[in-house]
């Protein structure tokens, strides 16, 4: 009998952690949310200006003409070592071919003019001018206009979406409604102010959202983002289920430790964790864990000394161009790596890549953006444990070939109970939007309307 | 009726005898089963526990295990003409040209002119890096009051040469000491690490090569640049780690003359010193360092499970240096940002750094001060006007501006950090006499005991109450002091 004790007692002590962490563990407590929270100069809150204002970007003559000159002064970059391609970071042999570009036939006027094809505003939300593109499509009387607030990441801006906004918001007789796009700047990125104190992190910038779309007057719509802008925005519909009616993600990641345990069960069974076809976009986890330590080194450093790192970027355009063209590189697909272009014309024209640049560049925004990293990386952020509250509105999440993680339906369900689908593709990277416009835009297109139909199924009732 | 009855009894009996035959037949061949049962979990959990039994022997063995020493080929050529061996010792000078200073100047002027500069926010002191105004103050000296040719002169004070090795030009500083015929002349090797230079050991060497009493024998000191390093040449292929810079470091005392010599590192000098320790015993007289770690595997697991269970033992006098756990792991995650960066992409924030003048200066400050005193991360000033004067960090990162070798330098993290060979010495252990000095700052220590692991014969250690990583650097004489103390027993052991 004691013999089977000696069995059995580990047995139900191994036993009890998934049971603990999968069913008993109560969720954490919804944060206390501050939606007046203040982040400009305090001497402004008396006076803030509520309009919403038409805004035009500029690429300034004076703005131009020292970034040829700065360009023109670059020093000599150390060579490569032999045959490591992108392996060590970016190319060095490729910045001259990608500065003299820049420099010499970068047409900053015709750009300038492409960038404000789409209207341009700004409003004050919370102390900071928010930046935003909006775009509402002309639609026949039968059809809904729709919100959607599409939300970008780092080092991307609201540049990657201007490829898919014409098909996002295309009228189609296949469906009763179209999109109205609201695609804003992160603060402290591209042309959105930055906090002037510590402690804007993710879950803040989701209440500054919040507030930007409530000021816009919609009391309901649908939300997507990739990289930060899908953990902001899975903030948002963690926070605000009421008035987020659908949540499309092409980042879907969630790190809560039943998360972890069930990616380490999937290690012993891959079977009961992942389609078999889609295994080897998690296992081997060894594999998995080395190229994110491999790949992680940027954020590490973004989280903990971004000013350090930002002086730099703020200072060499062919540092910045370096630092973030090498993301565009080895995100859009791993083998990139190994290529001495590290793969950058596969999916983009110069002048699409260095327009992203420049919205980096122009508005000297680099060192704000790498905050976003340290203030969300804080134990103040973490202690949040968004991570392990449930998001109960529909979701659905879209996962390219090449996405940084992968996690199955059912681990994601552990965050996303109103899991819809799960459209996994055979194709793209990071960067889908930027990427595979009309794939993106199908697909999202297809994760509202079924968001609708549920939508209608639930008044009905 | 009692026919009936006895029918029925011996119906009865029958049934009994049946059902108990049935029940006897039942539970017992119940018992038979849990008793198999039973016996198949017991050997199972005997298996186990035997099983468990020898993992723990294999995983012992492992760590405890000395590898042979690895075939080192002390010929391999790293340069990008592998026919010409030039082995003459040609002069060298470090030149500030009046190019070089108008075009910094030039960038200077870009940078201080920009309109968005970074504001790094106020009452946060370096907590998110290097603070904008202490930057702005370092900044501002090294445009208004640092001389260039003022510097450059300093920096020739001592003799440079240029010497090919393995197809490499390395450069190096030698100082002969001051003549007195009482005092014999020992060669002294000083390695310096990243983001340092020679310039480390300017103040040091004048106390190590002047003669002192209490003592039969004073120092000629060789300090090369590492490989990639300032002005030592970078190789073209991949596979350059510390312990091909340990043998180009041992081919370079050589060239020189030397078949015996004393080593002194700190931070990758100390790797590299310790790997010319273990691969070349008999060439070297002894070995000091300021960076005094055992990277091996086992002594990794004590430090984690001594914190776990019983620091002040497993301490063994300097826990308040490696211990509480907690703090020191979140020191670590919170500080090794840069280095996880340059051990994957170093050739990205190499651009980055080779372009942009207050890049390069802000980067090599942020560490120097949190190396220095980790606490400095929150002071406003981060600590720049307490340990070194502006000019001093200026000839340092001078060096790597004029050279253009930032990149060059990153890259022995990701050879060294991300190669295959990263613990192959750490445990073949070295009877080169050692002797430990430890600031009190240093980011990294261990304890006697874990050194002589590898260091078998540590003949002793300095423990200090103040002072950084940069030992050499912020306390000349401190450091010359020990390496005085630390000779004199490397003589007197035998």
């Amino acid at each position: 009998m004691s013999r089977l004790l000696f069995i059995a007692l580990p047995l139900l002590v191994l036993a009890s952690i998934p049971l603990y962490l999968l069913v008993l563990k109560s969720p954490p407590p919804m944060p206390k949310l501050d939606l007046e929270e203040w982040w400009g100069p305090p001497e402004l809150k008396q006076k803030q200006d509520t309009s919403i204002k038409p805004f035009e970007i500029t690429f300034s003559e004076t703005m131009v003409k020292e970034l040829k000159e700065r360009i023109k002064k670059r020093r000599p970059f150390a060579p490569p070592l032999e045959g490591v391609g992108f392996k060590y970071g970016f190319n060095s042999k490729q910045l001259d071919s990608w500065l003299k570009y820049w420099a010499e036939e970068y047409p900053f006027a015709e750009r300038q003019k492409f960038l404000n094809q789409y209207p341009h505003f700004k409003t004050n939300i919370q102390g900071l001018n928010i930046h935003f593109m909006r775009i509402t499509p002309k639609v026949p009387k039968d059809v809904e206009i729709v919100p959607l607030l599409l939300l970008h990441g780092w080092p991307g801006s609201v540049r990657e979406f201007y490829e898919a906004i014409p098909h996002l918001t295309a009228v189609s007789k296949d469906r009763n409604f179209a999109l109205e796009i609201i695609a804003p700047s992160l603060p402290g990125y591209g042309f959105s102010d930055a906090a002037v104190r510590p402690g804007l992190a993710a879950a803040e910038v989701a209440v500054i959202f919040k507030n930007l779309m409530a000021r816009l007057g919609y009391k309901q719509y649908y939300v997507q983002g990739g990289d930060w802008g899908a953990l902001i925005g899975s903030a948002m519909a963690t926070f605000f289920p009421k008035e987020i009616i659908g949540f499309h993600s092409n980042m879907a990641l969630t790190l809560s430790p039943a998360a972890t345990f069930l990616e380490f069960v999937g290690a012993l069974f891959p079977s009961l964790i992942v389609e078999p076809e889609l295994a080897n976009r998690l296992y081997p986890l060894s594999e998995k864990y080395s190229t994110l330590l491999e790949e992680l080194g940027y954020m590490h450093i973004q989280a903990t000394k971004p000013d350090t790192v930002g002086i730099g970027l703020t200072d060499s355009p062919a540092g910045l161009l370096a630092y973030i063209l090498e993301k565009f590189s080895t995100w859009t697909n791993p083998d990139f790596r190994s290529k001495e272009d590290g793969g950058l014309s596969y999916r983009w024209t110069k002048d699409q890549l260095i327009d992203n640049l420049m919205l980096y560049w122009s508005t000297k925004s680099i060192v704000t953006s790498m905050r976003l990293y340290a203030e969300s990386f804080s134990s103040r952020h973490f202690d949040l444990k968004l991570d392990e509250i449930q998001v109960q509105v529909p979701t659905w999440v879209l996962q390219a070939k090449y996405e940084l993680a992968y996690q199955p339906p059912c681990i994601l369900k552990l965050k996303y109970p109103k899991l819809v689908n799960a459209s996994v593709i055979e194709d793209g990277g990071h960067f889908l939007s930027f990427e595979l416009p009309e794939i993106f835009a199908k697909d999202v297109l297809k994760a509202i309307g079924e968001f609708r139909k549920l939508k209608n199924v639930k008044t009905e009732l | 009726m009692s026919k009936k009855t006895k029918n029925k009894s011996v119906n009865v009996n029958n049934l009994d005898k049946n059902e108990k035959s049935k029940t006897t037949k039942d539970s017992s061949k119940f018992k038979i089963v849990f008793g198999v049962f039973a016996k198949i979990i017991s050997y199972l959990f005997v298996i186990k526990a035997l099983f468990t039994i020898y993992c723990i022997y294999l995983v012992y063995v492992s760590l405890t295990n000395v590898p042979d020493l690895p075939k080192v080929d002390v010929n391999v050529r790293w340069g990008v003409d592998n026919n010409t061996h030039d082995t003459r010792i040609r002069p060298y000078r470090v030149i500030f040209s009046d190019a070089m200073e108008s075009e910094i100047r030039a960038l200077f002027e870009d940078y201080r002119l920009m309109e968005r500069k970074i504001k790094s926010f106020k009452n946060t002191a370096w907590t998110y890096g290097v603070h904008s105004d202490a930057f702005a103050q370092f900044f501002s000296h090294w445009i208004f009051k640092y001389k260039f040719r003022e510097r450059v002169k300093f920096l020739n004070k001592y003799d440079h040469f240029l010497t090919n090795i393995q197809g490499l030009d390395i450069h190096f500083v030698r100082v002969k000491p001051k003549a007195d015929k009482n005092v014999k002349v020992v060669p002294l090797l000083l390695l310096h690490g990243w983001p340092g230079s020679v310039r480390e050991f300017y103040e040091a060497i004048p106390l190590l090569t002047t003669p002192r009493p209490d003592y039969d024998f004073v120092f000629e000191v060789i300090a090369p640049s590492l490989p990639g390093f300032v002005f030592s040449e970078a190789p073209t292929r991949p596979g350059l780690d510390t312990y091909e810079m340990a043998i180009i470091m041992r081919n370079l005392m050589r060239r020189l003359g030397y078949t015996q010599y004393y080593i002194q590192g700190g931070d990758f000098g100390h790797m590299i010193g310790s790997h010319i320790a273990t691969i070349f015993p008999s060439e070297v007289l002894g070995f000091h360092t300021n960076f005094p770690v055992n990277t091996s595997k086992l002594s990794l697991l004590t430090w984690l499970l001594g914190g776990l269970l019983w620091p002040s033992y497993f301490g063994n006098g300097i826990e308040d240096r490696m211990y509480p756990l907690k703090d020191k792991m979140e020191f670590y995650l919170e500080e090794t940002g840069y280095s996880h960066l340059q051990s994957t992409k170093p050739d990205t924030i190499g651009i980055v750094l080779t372009d942009s003048p207050v890049a390069l200066g802000s980067y090599i400050l942020d560490r120097f001060m949190i190396f220095t005193n980790h606490t400095n991360k929150f002071e406003d000033e981060g600590g720049i006007d307490k340990y070194y004067d502006f000019d001093k960090l200026l000839d340092n990162i001078m060096l790597y501006w004029v050279s253009g070798s930032i990149t060059t330098s990153l890259r022995i993290y990701k050879e060294t950090f991300a190669g295959s060979r990263l613990n192959n010495l750490a445990q073949v252990p070295t009877s080169v006499p050692t002797w430990a000095l430890r600031l009190k700052y240093e980011l990294f220590q261990h304890p006697d005991y874990m050194l002589r692991w590898k260091y078998t014969n540590l003949l002793g250690s300095t423990n200090l109450d103040y002072g950084g990583h940069f030992a050499a650097f912020e306390r000349p004489k401190d450091f010359s002091d020990d390496v005085f103390k630390a000779v004199k027993a490397f003589r007197n052991f035998k």
